[in-house]
């Protein structure tokens, strides 16, 4: 197969960044654990998608393909998987009220969209794979931060601890072209498998302990 | 391995050295259920190891410069920017030698020690931290990448640490793991920063901040071309890094706590190699790295090291406890060790190479003996403990009786470490008080006035320190002893007593052929200082040791005993002479008429120090607590209780209201531990926001 057309790859990964970026919004705003999971899925499957396009494109990634295979079965198959069976196990498929609305919540992720893009522009020269994958990847970050102080339940606080790495992965696999290490990738890889697994488990405790998945208990577990 | 270019026997040897330890120790891992087995495999694959390591190390040092080994990968990290870079120069092939002669002599001794812990404790597991921590120390001397180096170093202070806290079910124990561990990572925080500083400035020469700029072969080309701030920073941080580990007084209040409470081969492990490292960094650093010193740098050193060797010994004297006794008079010869070193220094700012050659070898000669009498002392204690399974003075005595030859190599180690005549203590701190006396025409500025003081307490300090061997020898071993297992007390094993006799073999050998040994030194000043060996210091074809000027001062150990061996023949013939008509005769020792003598009469440990106590009762500053009954009048007391304790100066003084400080500090932040997650959460992303919009 003959490698594509650097512009057309380049123009492919811009639109999935920018996909992203809208699903990380669409996530701010829903309150449906399940959909807040199949929405992480199909931002792991654009991630993915950007992985293969990389490693297609370039002679010398094809070890990004292994980022590619691992987004897929990890992220997009796997961790969902293992979320959704903990909703439906815990039976509480509703994030309660978070502590700022949806609408406030919107207006703030717009500014920090616009905070990363600024962060972001003294690197677009660097930046030969999409012009917009490290804003991206800062507004995920700052987002997924964002999803995380916002909500209540440590199920979404997972969710949104994945969509940071998310980000992270992004800015590892666009902007050096070739991505990190291997190691390294693996590393986060399987840091984040278990912190997921850690997490999980912690929900579950938290349940049964306190009959209530809300994190905001735990400062009565302080010394 | 690897494929690496390995061009010299040396850098095999060295090669060698590490997979032994690195098999002796998973050996003896997977080997844990079946002690003996375990003890074979740990312990012979470091008894190995260290024949390799001494191989390579003298092969490097008796060729050079035509041994200079090219420095070489061990093998891929696998991580950005870390590269395992090792090289064997001369300054790292001489610890090497220290460190593999004495892991060959306590691996020997280890055979007998650790079966005392046979279906007690997990000898694998020793024998896996003793392997770790032997491999990590090698490493640390012939890393040459910073990075490499910082990581070596947390290793081998995070294996010295399971081995201080290998008897972890008393609190003792554990209370002196965790301040070795606190202690241990302050002074790695200053070692990171100070490496950080020269990372910079390396940075800066070569224009980039890539894996070379903390290669030490960048830091060495700095030199003097570091500015006067970030190098005197970095002296300052270095010396904190380095001598926490070392055991510097005012840094030193682990070391007690710490060496006593490990496994005796540890001990002697811990005193003989580890605190070396401690010298090693410095001596690296301050003479391969930073160029010509300015003098407050070697008046610092000096001072910190006339401080310690004082201290350590009043506070050794002060004990009771035979390995705390042993760990005290450590600090006491890296004072000893320093003065030398910062002497060195002091003559490198006046322009005085050869003398600072002359100054620097008395340290690292130093450094040498006291790995040998220190762990050939501590191996005595080690196998003292494990017949008495008490560390405690003052329930020994009587034991040359029962333990002869144990007694004999305590005897050797004493007589060394007190720098008797002709061991080898005695030629260092001749070649220590050489370089001090010959220090005072180097400089006409006041500062001269530092060599003869620093002189003078070293002369306190030997005597002080014979004072306390003579203590620690005769409460242990002579006299009667003081308690039931002292007199069951039975012979330490085969292995152990030949780990012991092969140091104490060192320790003549040292002492009665310095010459032959510092030759080797040629290498390492011609490395660190640019200057050969000074020419007069060997005379009299290798007999007598000299000194930097023809008409020098020179002393020869050999000569001394050949006088002693040709002033045998007198009392004989005095005897003959004079003494045919006296008659012998074997009667009870006088017992002021009371019925017999009883261990009760002898002198205890805390009594035989009693004078000293009250001379130096301002710095002491002994507690002493006495309840009396009596019925009819105080002087015929039914019941007496007496108790008297001491307390360091620093700890009460310093780290105590430190301590408390801290814990206040603590308590007060505690507020911010609001326990929400949220909270946590919002702190760091206003953080990361602050910094990014900080960053624009």
């Amino acid at each position: 197969m003959k490698p594509l057309n650097p512009e057309f790859a380049s123009q492919w990964i811009t639109l999935l960044a920018t996909g992203m970026l809208v699903v990380q919004l669409l996530m701010v705003v829903q309150r449906m654990l399940l959909t807040n999971i199949r929405l992480f899925a199909l931002q792991s499957l654009m991630l993915a998608g950007i992985a293969v396009i990389i490693a297609f494109s370039h002679a010398h990634a094809a070890h990004v393909y292994w980022v590619a295979g691992l987004t897929l079965v990890g992220k997009v198959f796997f961790l969902p998987w293992l979320l959704s069976r903990q909703v439906r196990r815990i039976q509480m498929e509703h994030e309660i009220a978070p502590l700022l609305n949806a609408s406030a919540s919107m207006l703030l992720c717009g500014a920090f969209t616009l905070l990363g893009y600024i962060v972001a522009r003294p690197f677009t020269s660097l930046a030969r794979l999409g012009n917009n994958t490290l804003g991206v990847a800062v507004t995920l970050l700052l987002t997924g931060f964002f999803l995380m102080v916002n909500r209540r339940k440590a199920l979404t606080q997972v969710l949104a601890l994945l969509t940071v790495e998310n980000g992270v992965m992004l800015a590892a696999v666009a902007l050096t072209t070739y991505g990190m290490p291997l190691v390294v990738e693996l590393g986060i890889f399987f840091d984040l498998m278990v912190a997921v697994m850690v997490l999980g488990l912690l929900v579950y405790r938290i349940r049964e302990t306190f009959s209530s998945m809300d994190v905001s208990k735990l400062s009565q577990l302080k010394g | 391995m690897n494929g690496n270019v390995i061009d010299l026997p040396s850098s095999f040897l060295l090669q060698c050295a590490l997979w032994a330890y690195v098999a002796g120790g998973l050996g003896s891992l997977i080997a844990w259920r079946r002690d003996r087995l375990a003890t074979l495999i740990g312990f012979g694959g470091a008894t190995l190891a260290s024949g390799c390591g001494i191989s390579a190390a003298i092969l490097t040092l008796a060729a050079w410069p035509a041994s200079a080994g090219k420095a070489f990968a061990l093998g891929a990290s696998g991580v950005p920017s870390l590269p395992l870079i090792v090289q064997l120069d001369p300054l790292g092939a001489f610890f090497v030698l220290i460190v593999s002669v004495l892991a060959l002599a306590l691996s020997v001794y280890s055979f007998g020690y650790v079966r005392g812990y046979y279906g007690r404790r997990n000898v694998g597991l020793l024998g896996a931290f003793y392997n770790a921590l032997l491999l990590a120390t090698t490493l640390v001397f012939v890393a040459s990448n910073a990075l490499f180096f910082l990581i070596l170093w947390e290793i081998m202070a995070l294996t010295a640490y399971c081995l201080v806290s290998f008897e972890h079910e008393r609190p003792e124990t554990r209370n002196a793991g965790v301040l070795f561990f606190i202690m241990s990572h302050l002074g790695t925080g200053c070692l990171i920063l100070g490496f950080l500083l020269l990372f910079q400035a390396a940075g800066q020469v070569l224009g980039n901040y890539g894996p070379d700029s903390y290669s030490f072969e960048s830091f060495r080309a700095l030199g003097n071309s570091l500015p006067p701030g970030p190098r005197n920073a970095a002296f300052l941080l270095f010396l904190v890094g380095f001598g926490v580990k070392a055991g510097i007084v005012p840094l030193h209040i682990w070391l007690p706590a710490a060496h006593p409470v490990a496994p005796s081969n540890a001990s002697a492990l811990l005193s003989g190699v580890m605190i070396k490292t401690g010298i090693y960094g410095l001596t690296r650093v301050l003479f391969d790295f930073m160029g010509t010193p300015p003098n407050w740098w070697g008046v610092t050193l000096l001072t910190l090291g006339t401080l310690s060797a004082v201290l350590g010994v009043l506070y050794a004297l002060m004990e009771h406890d035979l390995k705390r006794l042993l760990a005290y008079s450590s600090i006491e010869n890296i004072g000893i060790i320093l003065m030398g070193l910062g002497a060195a220094l002091m003559f490198l700012h006046t322009q005085h190479p050869v003398l600072a050659s002359l100054a620097l070898i008395a340290g690292l000669y130093h450094t040498l003996n006291h790995a040998f009498f220190k762990a050939l002392l501590f191996l005595g204690a080690g196998a003292v403990q494990h017949a008495l399974h008490t560390r405690n003075m003052e329930e020994m005595g009587g034991l040359i009786k029962r333990m002869p030859q144990t007694a004999f190599c305590f005897l050797l180690g004493a007589v060394a470490i007190s720098a008797l005549p002709p061991l080898n203590g005695f030629v260092s701190e001749w070649l220590t008080y050489q370089s001090l006396l010959q220090g005072f025409g180097t400089t006409g500025s006041l500062v001269k006035l530092v060599f003869p003081l620093s002189g003078a307490m070293l002369a306190l300090t030997g005597a002080l320190a014979a004072a306390c061997f003579v203590k620690a020898f005769g409460i242990t071993f002579l006299a009667q002893p003081r308690s039931e297992p002292a007199a069951q007390a039975r012979e330490a094993s085969p292995a152990m007593l030949s780990g012991m006799g092969l140091l104490a073999a060192g320790c003549v050998f040292l002492g009665l052929f310095p010459t032959a040994l510092i030759t080797l030194f040629g290498p390492l000043t011609q490395q660190l200082l640019g200057q050969p060996l000074p020419g007069y210091l060997v005379a009299g074809h290798g007999w007598i040791l000299g000194n930097t000027q023809e008409l020098g001062g020179t002393v020869s150990t050999p000569g001394i005993v050949l006088a002693g061996i040709c002033l045998l023949p007198v009392p004989l013939v005095l005897w003959l002479f004079f003494g045919r008509r006296t008659r012998v005769r074997i009667g009870p020792t006088w017992d002021c008429g009371l019925r017999g003598l009883t261990p009760h009469m002898q002198y205890s440990a805390t009594g035989f120090s009693k004078p000293l106590r009250v001379i130096f009762k301002a710095l002491f500053r002994p507690r002493r607590e006495m309840q009396r009954e009596y019925d009819y009048s105080p002087y015929f007391a039914t019941t007496l209780r007496f108790e008297s304790r001491i307390e360091e100066a620093f700890v009460t003084r310093l780290y105590r209201p430190l301590k408390r400080r801290i814990l206040l500090t603590s308590r007060r932040m505690r507020a911010l531990q609001a326990g929400s997650i949220q909270a946590y959460l919002i702190y760091i992303f206003v953080t990361l926001l602050l910094l990014l919009i900080f960053a624009l």
